[in-house]
């Protein structure tokens, strides 16, 4: 524990410079940027000091043990952790060069642009075609032909079109766990976001879901920003362009894939990825 | 899949008009719902409020005193001494826990372990429903079955007698012990009973080792919620008890005819002229009813509470941790309950008058910790024991003659020392022992509440097939026609009450469970709901009189019926509303807010649909239990003749449960025609009870979350 804490102090210097040297391009590669993030369920604190530059069309992935804080980073950046009362939150999260929590941002407008994919697949119990539509709807879409367009196109992207092309009108809940969860990204997809957050969403699934839903996360990087959490560190190498590591609340390591899993800087790292602990 | 569809960018959303995010209807939303959460909760209050301010003048006049250690109930000669009528109360809602308590325990355990999963499903059905009988229908079976049978054994007068009362409330009672007790049962995870086959525990050795300890506060807070029914019930206790205003004479005497509370208010309060001291004493009689179910409602929900918390792990927050270094408080810490006997002790040493109610006062005080202590301290599983024996050797007590306590004393020997015994036999034997008994109670518990069904239908049926007797109008005060006025009107009273509560519920419920924070107020609030759905009928009844024709001004009439009717199902939706509500998980409303809606759009577009099903079968409920309830609308909404159908709201309106009611009670003759009403009221809530129940079964079927 001793040994640990020194770490962490030292890691605190190092991780500054390092993020912002290993990084250190064109801010318009930048999505969101978290600056000095803190955030405390009631009196424990969840998140320490976070800084973090995520970029455009890549892949970032956040692993790191349970209760390390990596799903309260993420709801963080669509603000779903409004929701809890108990949670305070201290810092900014630049979206777009705009704070998130400036009091003038619009919530929704925001959620809108920056999607989520929740770790249980959460469709809402209604037809396949009424869930696309939901969002589109929502957001003040009403014509029958767009609504029908942005549906085809949706599960198009989501890889689903020609597994429910035949029933739409279905409910939703009858789809497997994985056309749920891909059905679940159509429905984040149908309102044009910008960035995808997605909350371990594999880890109810099958691993043949799972492959389906890994070879999805590709496919999306093209068009869109995704930043994953996981469990799961193969994942994590599989997916991801770049990868953060996080324990007990804060930002141990963070840089490309490649090198944190090859030549991880920190010791702590290189426990969890050889299995040491975790 | 095609990779120009797929990265064919085509721009749906206007990003520039951002107008609508900024039309925010949360706020107004929050507001209207809480604005209906607030006149459910007034109305909660002014039924306590009214009942107080009418009430209480009574004690001005009359010292508590000689209200509550007086034996003379004689309001014509201004005798007020409520003490039979209260101890009367108790002794009969004591009679039947006692008959129904193991009964419904056993029975209980029967369905929810051995039986076979059909006959499972088919049993918890039956009782489901059964719980939904009205009581003026288990009233007209203690009348002409029950009461002629106890007349032929003991060869009594008429049959009408405290024996009678209990049986009739323990029949009554069963479904809801049985029903809330199985719930307790199932509750038990399956991994506990699983972990004690696995070290080669028997099965019986498991449900009495493992699933009935683990589900003992359910099966507590059973019994408590039985007792409070059966302290409530009104009308069949108004025909099969005597309502004879004495202590049982000598008090062992279960033969003779007694009144409770209850029975006392709904056979008295007609007569009475406005604001005069009789009445106003029924009101103290029904602020006293008030009080005791508010004790057992409370006790009830303060271990249902436990019971959750158990099972989620949810520790119980630390009481007097700030006290907790001061050597003075740690020392009443541990000694509370002995400073509490000794404080009340004195305290009644201090009240009551003469010397021998003093030292009987302070002795059952004393007593009463002593048992307390003796339950804290034995095991749980014994706990039950303490219980029952405690029940009996009060029993014992109040039959005060030697052979009453040497057969109350004789009984739990005998239990303890077949415990013993069966502790030295084979646990096989054991095993088999005990399913006989539980087979054979659950078996007498199905067939007592089967001969009840089986009487009402077989002299119900002749003249319910009767031509003309659903579609006529009744004759020669209703011995003679049809009752198709009543039909109407009860249909009318439901119809109505629903339309005034299911609203003025559902938002008031979906308020409590979506927006209100869990503070002080909202516990309040919660508490004042809880308390209200188990208050009896008959003081919803009172409070109609009272606020709505006394106060109001309103003439007795349908609408007055409607509302009182309404006030009484309104807990009942709130909470199943709030609870189904409660139910939808929160991945559904996390899903909606992902996308940007606003809560009102989660709330409203998908949350409430899905809980749509819940929140029916909570409204179907209470229609039906409006369409059973006499006591709210037998001074407020109905009269007892009538040939034609009220169509004005303003007037009254004739009622199956109180045409039933009359005709049982009031009019001679009118036996034949009561049965065919019996049979009818009892099918129209059967009815609606079986629909709210296969409702839910198909959503439960359905639903995959």
């Amino acid at each position: 524990m001793v040994n640990l804490m020194i770490l962490k102090s030292k890691n605190k210097y190092k991780q500054e410079i390092e993020n912002n040297q290993n990084l250190k391009d064109d801010p318009n590669e930048y999505v969101i940027e978290c600056r000095k993030l803190n955030l405390w369920y009631d009196d424990v604190q969840a998140l320490k000091d976070i800084n973090m530059k995520y970029r455009k069309n890549k892949v970032t992935a956040i692993i790191g043990p349970s209760g390390c804080g990596k799903s309260t980073l993420i709801r963080c950046f669509n603000r779903m952790n409004d929701v809890i009362e108990s949670c305070k939150i201290e810092g900014e999260v630049l979206f777009n060069g705009k704070n998130l929590y400036d009091s003038n941002a619009d919530i929704r407008l925001n959620r809108k642009k920056i999607g989520m994919i929740f770790q249980k697949p959460n469709p809402f119990p209604m037809s396949v075609f009424d869930n696309i539509t939901y969002g589109p709807k929502i957001h003040k879409i009403e014509e029958d032909e767009v609504l029908e367009e942005i549906a085809e196109k949706s599960l198009k992207k989501a890889v689903l079109w020609d597994e429910v092309k035949d029933r739409l009108h279905d409910s939703a809940m009858g789809l497997s766990g994985g056309q749920q969860q891909r059905l679940c990204i159509a429905r984040a997809l149908a309102v044009e976001p910008e960035v995808l957050l997605m909350d371990e969403p594999t880890a109810s699934l099958d691993p043949i879901a799972t492959q389906k839903i890994e070879d999805l996360i590709l496919q999306l990087k093209e068009e869109w920003t995704v930043i994953i959490v996981t469990h799961n560190m193969q994942q994590a190498a599989r997916i991801s362009d770049y990868t953060a590591f996080m324990y007990l609340g804060e930002m141990i390591e963070y840089g490309e894939t490649t090198q944190i899993f090859e030549n991880p800087q920190e010791k702590l790292m290189e426990n969890y990825i050889t299995g040491r602990f975790g | 899949m095609t990779t120009e569809t797929v990265f064919d960018q085509k721009i749906y959303f206007n990003d520039k008009d951002l107008s609508y995010l900024k039309k925010n209807r949360d706020p107004v939303v929050k507001w209207i719902l809480f604005a209906f959460a607030s006149i459910a909760t007034v109305f909660v209050f002014l039924i306590i409020i009214f009942l107080f301010i009418n009430g209480a003048p009574f004690f001005i006049v009359v010292p508590l005193n000689d209200f509550f250690f007086g034996t003379n109930w004689l309001p014509g000669a201004g005798d007020y001494g409520a003490l039979p009528i209260i101890v009367d109360t108790l002794l009969v809602t004591l009679g039947a826990i006692i008959i129904a308590l193991p009964l419904g325990i056993l029975t209980a355990i029967f369905i929810a372990e051995l039986a076979p999963p059909l006959l499972r499903k088919v049993l918890k059905f039956v009782i489901e429903i059964l719980a939904g009988i009205p009581s003026i229908v288990y009233g007209f079976f203690g009348v002409i079955i029950l009461n002629t049978w106890l007349k032929d054994i003991f060869g009594m007068h008429d049959g009408k007698s405290w024996l009678s009362g209990s049986l009739i409330l323990a029949i009554m009672a069963l479904p809801t012990i049985v029903s809330v007790c199985e719930d307790a049962i199932r509750a038990v995870p399956d991994y506990y009973r699983q972990a004690s086959y696995a070290i080669g525990a028997t099965k019986w050795q498991t449900i009495r080792k493992v699933v009935i300890p683990a589900g003992m506060s359910g099966i507590t807070a059973a019994m408590i919620l039985g007792i409070g029914r059966a302290m409530g019930e009104t009308m069949a206790m108004t025909l099969v008890l005597g309502n004879k205003f004495r202590l049982p004479d000598p008090l062992a005497n279960m033969l003779s005819q007694v009144a409770v509370i209850t029975s006392t208010i709904a056979s008295t309060w007609g007569p009475t002229v406005e604001g005069s001291l009789e009445q106003r004493s029924l009101l103290a009689l029904a602020i006293v009813l008030f009080l005791m179910t508010l004790i057992v409602n409370t006790l009830s929900n303060i271990i249902l509470t436990r019971v959750q918390r158990k099972f989620t792990g949810q520790k119980p927050k630390e009481k007097y941790s700030k006290l907790k270094n001061i050597k003075m408080s740690q020392f009443f810490i541990k000694y509370k309950q002995w400073i509490l006997t000794a404080i009340i002790s004195i305290i009644i040493l201090l009240i009551l008058p003469d010397y021998i109610s003093k030292l009987i006062g302070a002795i059952f005080c004393i007593g009463l910790s002593i048992v307390y202590y003796i339950y804290k301290i034995v095991p749980k599983q014994r706990k039950i024991l303490v219980i029952y024996s405690v029940l009996l050797s009060f029993l014992g007590w109040v039959l005060s003659t030697w052979i009453g306590i040497f057969l109350a004393v004789s009984i739990s020997c005998l239990i303890f020392v077949s415990l013993i015994f069966l502790k030295r036999i084979s646990t096989v034997i054991q095993q088999r022992i005990w399913f006989i008994i539980i087979y054979g109670s659950s078996a007498f518990a199905v067939f007592a509440v089967g001969i009840l069904i089986y009487y009402i239908v077989v002299t119900g049926l002749p003249v319910f097939l009767e031509p003309g007797f659903l579609t006529g109008v009744p004759s020669n005060s209703g011995r003679e026609g049809g009752i198709f006025p009543a039909i109407i009107g009860t249909l009318q009273l439901t119809g109505g009450s629903i339309l005034f509560a299911l609203p003025l519920g559902m938002f008031a419920g979906i308020y409590l469970s979506e927006y209100a924070k869990d503070n002080k107020i909202t516990r309040f609030i919660r508490a004042g709901i809880d308390n209200l759905n188990g208050t009896p009928s008959i003081v919803f009844g009172l409070f109609g009189v009272v606020f709505f024709l006394l106060f109001l001004g309103l003439p007795r009439s349908l609408l007055v019926g409607i509302f009182t009717l309404g006030l009484m199902i309104l807990p009942t939706i709130i909470r199943t509303t709030e609870e189904s509500v409660k139910a939808i998980p929160k991945s559904f409303r996390e899903g909606s807010l992902a996308l940007g809606s606003s809560k009102w759009q989660g709330i409203g577009k998908i949350v409430v649909p899905a809980a749509i099903p819940g929140i029916v079968t909570g409204a179907v409920l209470g229609m039906g239990r409006s369409a059973g309830e006499t006591a709210p609308i037998m001074f407020t909404a109905v009269r007892s003749h009538s040939t034609y159908i009220t169509l004005s709201v303003l007037n009254p309106v004739m009622a199956l449960t109180y045409h039933l009611f009359r005709l049982s009670n009031e009019v001679t003759g009118g036996l034949e025609r009561a049965a065919g009403t019996a049979l009818t009221l009892l099918l129209l809530v059967l009815i609606l009870y079986s629909f709210a129940f296969i409702i839910r079964i198909r959503y439960e079927k359905r639903k995959k979350w």
